[in-house]
């Protein structure tokens, strides 16, 4: 028993006195374990290092609706689930819909695991996570800083991991990516992007689409999401992949991240 | 009246508080000549607007109560619900739009959509009302419809497309192109009314063709031939307003007017469009429950010579006693019939029949199907169903949150007392979201409602309608209590001194559950006598009246009873319900009690350079700020506070953004409360209960 629970085992603490396991935290414990580690960028492999560092930038890129925001959106679950800070930044959805995106994918999770007793968790990791949306014409780097400030210097809410989604891509975009890249150095903290590519674009596990070329430098990593004979395959597109690394897709049912097998 | 039910049209109009709907109303009923002079809200002529009726509403410039009223305009007969804007009274919103068939969703030209016009939309959406929008105070500064038009589709995602374009803004708005006649109207006279069609001005030429072929490409959607005819150059305008309608009634476009009330112009094209756009009784379907027949759905068709259901939905104590509107969804009412209330069975005799005008009224002899109007004399609760005799339908139940915030009141003498019990059973007969309960411990009446407003509100009216004046104590949140962890009990209650003995053991466990609560028999071999489950039942029932903690009732608990034992003499009904009782306190202990407290989804509406303090402020009050929402010179903060946390907050943010801000809120779950507050409350509720004692 000992042994067992210096292993960090989720389930350490679930015992009772007369040494039985009530199944219904040890079910939350284990969906709380496997979402962490079945998390989008198991594809990367190396389950215990985050692929992207503090300043450094990672990139989903893909057609329109083919599934960056769920994917980013599993990424950043399985961020919240470890008590890490998520800021989703959306230019292109209210505030209300991002939530919806959150709900909607743990309700998917929640119900692939049969589990109805998830408000506990839900309530765990809401605190987490910071929701920031902005009028896609009238965001700038300085207008998001401020309000980051507004939300550090009170306290509020300290991002550990930022998400941006619907930042519009194109030959304009390099300085505010690199005034993002200063502000994610400053704070310190890793930034994922949701990358809509042109729809002449080819995606293949490797390379890097001509449209998004020129700014590739800027990121660590890239994933692909491309949908093709009823699903959705991830593929790397930049960044290293480790030995432990898995093939993954989404189920383009519920866009919930799966194994090959 | 009149019998034609496709010329009848039942409207609410719905807005954020200060939109302007109750001025727009007063507009309506002036062209429509049921009122011959118009009064602003925060009059300066001591009238107020005829449908602010009462005069804590008039005072405040917010209307309360929402009063049914009646106009004809083009030969079409209209019945408006003027609905109240601010969020403690939504269930006064909520239950205008089950009776209504078409919405006019007001929104400011410079607020655009605020936090309660999404409410407010998503009430229309739970209840399917088509709606079409009017952006008032195209006179103000700042006024920018288009804008609000965009807001429509970004933020409600609205198909919404603009019906006209203004005609200068501001200061110097003067009147509105109509994009289907491509015509400019202009508004004349003292109030208005005159209406001049002209020309649409050479600068406005090129918006006006822009904005009119968005027009079509969007009603195109729902009409093939309208599509042919925009392909071959030439659309004829009943063409465009019928593919207009199409996709108005299926909800799938959203037609915005403009205009402004106060300045009296774009009111009068409104009117055409409620009664081009918005659907007729006979073209939504309606649903009733057979309560003979296992709760089945019935579709009630419009037809007045069916057999009568009707929903009073409103009550309102009158100076001839109790008025009730009422509206038909099939059949016909009739003064002198008699008719059953389907919740309690009794049969009524139809007394006097009116139809209303604000506070003003007039008798009709029958409201025929798809109509609304109001009864006397019927003892009835809002809410209930009348038919016929000889079937028994239910309207489907309407949705009543539970009430979040409690006050204690006390009379402050005798008369008071009287009245204050007769106002109290009035309101709670008129407003499912109010209570009222006498607590037995303190023998205070304690009041419960949607919010600190909700219950301002009805002190208030108990002064000034009723006369009783009452004072107040604190507010008091609603609490819950539950248990988080599982846990066993095994309770024997034994009572074997005098009279007749009593014995009953009650044995197994209890845990987390995501509803309510729930009762799990896994007895076997009749351990306990089947005559006595029921038994443990309700005394595990009443025991959930009121924790242990803090004396709340007990919520999301699961009481599983594998095991007991009973005595061939001793044990009865009385003895299991008062062992189970015992069993439930062993458990709950054991359980992990927690602390539920009310947590209320606040969204604060502030200028962009207030957005941090403002963050700070909900921070400060245990808020999870869910996000924040960038929108160009304002933003809307979206956060979870709790209850007890949001007492005086509207001073707070007043102060701190120069009265710039507005919030609303409204209740969003019960959460726990952290360990310690928990731990304080628990203290105090001690420190109470040694004091009672």
């Amino acid at each position: 028993m000992e042994s067992v629970q210096k292993r960090k085992n989720p389930v350490q603490g679930l015992r009772g006195r007369d040494n039985v396991v009530y199944l219904r935290e040890r079910s939350i414990a284990m969906l709380k374990k496997e979402l962490i580690l079945r998390n989008p960028l198991m594809i990367l492999g190396s389950k215990e290092r985050e692929p992207i560092k503090e300043g450094e930038f990672g990139g989903v890129l893909a057609k329109a609706g083919v599934g960056k925001t769920a994917f980013l959106v599993q990424l950043a679950l399985s961020n919240l689930l470890r008590e890490r800070n998520v800021l989703h930044v959306s230019l292109t959805q209210p505030v209300r819909k991002v939530c919806l995106w959150y709900e909607e994918v743990f309700h998917n999770i929640s119900q692939e695991y049969e589990l109805n007793n998830t408000s506990e968790l839900w309530d765990t990791i809401l605190p987490h996570r910071f929701i920031m949306t902005f009028n896609v014409d009238d965001f700038s780097v300085a207008r998001l800083e401020e309000r980051l400030n507004d939300l550090t210097e009170q306290g509020i809410f300290f991002p550990q991991l930022m998400i941006i989604d619907g930042l519009p891509i194109g030959d304009e975009s390099r300085e505010p990516l690199a005034e993002l890249k200063i502000l994610a150095r400053e704070m310190g903290f890793p930034i994922w992007f949701a990358i809509t590519v042109s729809p002449d674009d080819a995606l293949e596990p490797g390379k890097i689409p001509a449209s998004f070329e020129p700014l590739s430098d800027l990121f660590e990593v890239l994933i692909g999401l491309k949908a093709a004979k009823g699903k959705i395959s991830i593929m790397v597109m930049k960044g290293q992949r480790s030995e432990d690394a898995e093939d993954v897709f989404l189920d383009p049912a519920t866009l919930l991240i799966r194994n090959r097998e | 009246m009149k019998r034609d039910p496709q010329k009848v049209r039942n409207i609410g109009i719905s807005a954020h508080i200060d939109a302007g709907k109750t001025t727009l109303t007063e507009r309506i009923l002036y062209y429509t000549n049921r009122i011959h002079a118009i009064h602003d809200v925060k009059g300066k002529d001591g009238v107020g607007a005829t449908m602010d009726f009462m005069e804590l509403e008039k005072e405040r410039g917010i209307t309360i109560t929402s009063a049914a009223t009646y106009c004809e305009w083009n030969d079409h007969e209209i019945n408006i619900i003027d609905t109240p804007g601010h969020v403690d009274f939504t269930i006064e919103v909520e239950r205008a739009l089950r009776v209504l068939d078409g919405g006019v969703l007001v929104l400011c030209s410079v607020g655009g959509v605020q936090s309660q016009s999404i409410t407010v939309d998503r009430q229309m959406a739970r209840y399917k009302v088509p709606c079409i929008a009017f952006v008032n105070k195209c006179d103000r500064s700042g006024a920018n419809p288009m804008k609000v038009v965009e807001q429509l589709r970004e933020k409600l995602h609205h198909n919404a497309v603009a019906m006209q374009i203004p005609i200068g803004l501001e200061n110097d708005f003067q009147g509105v192109v109509d994009l289907v006649q491509m015509k400019a109207v202009y508004f004349e006279g003292q109030q208005g009314e005159k209406i001049r069609i002209d020309e649409i001005p050479a600068e406005l030429k090129d918006e006006a063709e822009k904005k009119r072929e968005e027009l079509i490409d969007a009603a195109s959607m729902f009409s093939e031939e309208l599509m042919e005819a925009a392909l071959e150059g030439e659309i004829p305008e009943d063409l465009l307003i019928d593919a207009i309608r199409i996709g108005t009634l299926k909800r799938e476009m959203t037609p915005v007017f403009m205009g402004s009330a106060y300045k009296n112009k774009g009111v009068q094209p409104l009117l055409d469009a409620v009664t081009r756009y918005l659907p007729h009784p006979g073209e939504v379907e309606n649903i009733a429950l057979d309560l003979e027949n296992d709760e089945k759905e019935v579709v009630l068709s419009p037809d007045p010579e069916k057999p009568l259901v009707s929903l009073a939905f409103k009550l309102e104590e009158g100076r001839y006693g109790q008025l009730t509107y009422i509206r038909v969804y099939q059949g016909t009412l009739r003064k002198g019939d008699f008719i059953v209330n389907s919740r309690t069975g009794k049969k009524v005799k139809v007394g006097r029949v009116v139809r209303m005008h604000a506070n003003q009224m007039e008798d009709i002899e029958e409201i025929p199907a798809g109509y609304i109007g109001a009864l006397f004399g019927i003892d009835c609760a809002s809410g209930d169903t009348f038919t016929s005799p000889g079937i028994r339908y239910s309207m489907t139940s309407m949705h009543v949150p539970e009430p979040v915030i409690s006050l204690a009141i006390v009379p402050e003498d005798n008369k008071s007392q009287q009245n204050m019990s007769k106002a109290l059973s009035r309101f709670s007969k008129e407003d499912p979201t109010f209570r009222v309960r006498v607590d037995h411990e303190t023998g205070d009446t304690i009041i419960s409602g949607m919010g600190e407003l909700h219950l301002e509100v009805y002190i208030e009216r108990m002064k000034r309608e009723y006369n009783a004046i009452v004072h107040t104590g604190a507010p008091q949140v609603a609490y819950r209590e539950t248990i988080t962890q599982r846990a066993d009990f095994n309770y024997t209650h034994k009572k074997q001194t005098g009279g007749a003995g009593q014995y009953g053991r009650v044995a197994g466990y209890m845990e987390p559950f995501d509803g309510e609560f729930e009762f799990v028999n896994k007895i076997v071999g009749g351990a306990i006598p089947t005559e006595f489950i029921s038994s443990v039942e309700k005394g595990f029932k009443s025991a959930l009246e009121k924790g242990q903690l803090l004396g709340f009732p007990v919520t999301g608990i699961r009481v599983v009873i594998n095991d007991g034992q009973a005595h061939s003499v001793d044990s009865s009904d009385t003895a299991f319900q008062a062992a189970a009782r015992g069993a439930f306190k062993e458990g709950f202990k054991k359980a992990k009690p927690a602390i539920l407290e009310p947590i209320m989804k606040v969204a604060v509406e502030t200028p962009s350079e207030f957005q941090g303090a403002v963050m700070g402020t909900l921070n400060q009050r245990r808020g999870m700020i869910l996000g924040a929402q960038d929108e160009g010179d304002s933003c809307v903060i979206e956060a979870e506070v709790p209850l007890s946390e949001m007492f005086g907050y509207s001073t707070d943010l007043r102060s701190i953004t120069q009265g710039k801000a507005q919030f609303t809120m409204e209740f969003s779950c019960y959460r726990q409360v952290p360990k310690a507050i928990a731990e304080e409350l628990v203290k105090k509720a001690q420190e109470k209960n040694k004091k009672a004692a």
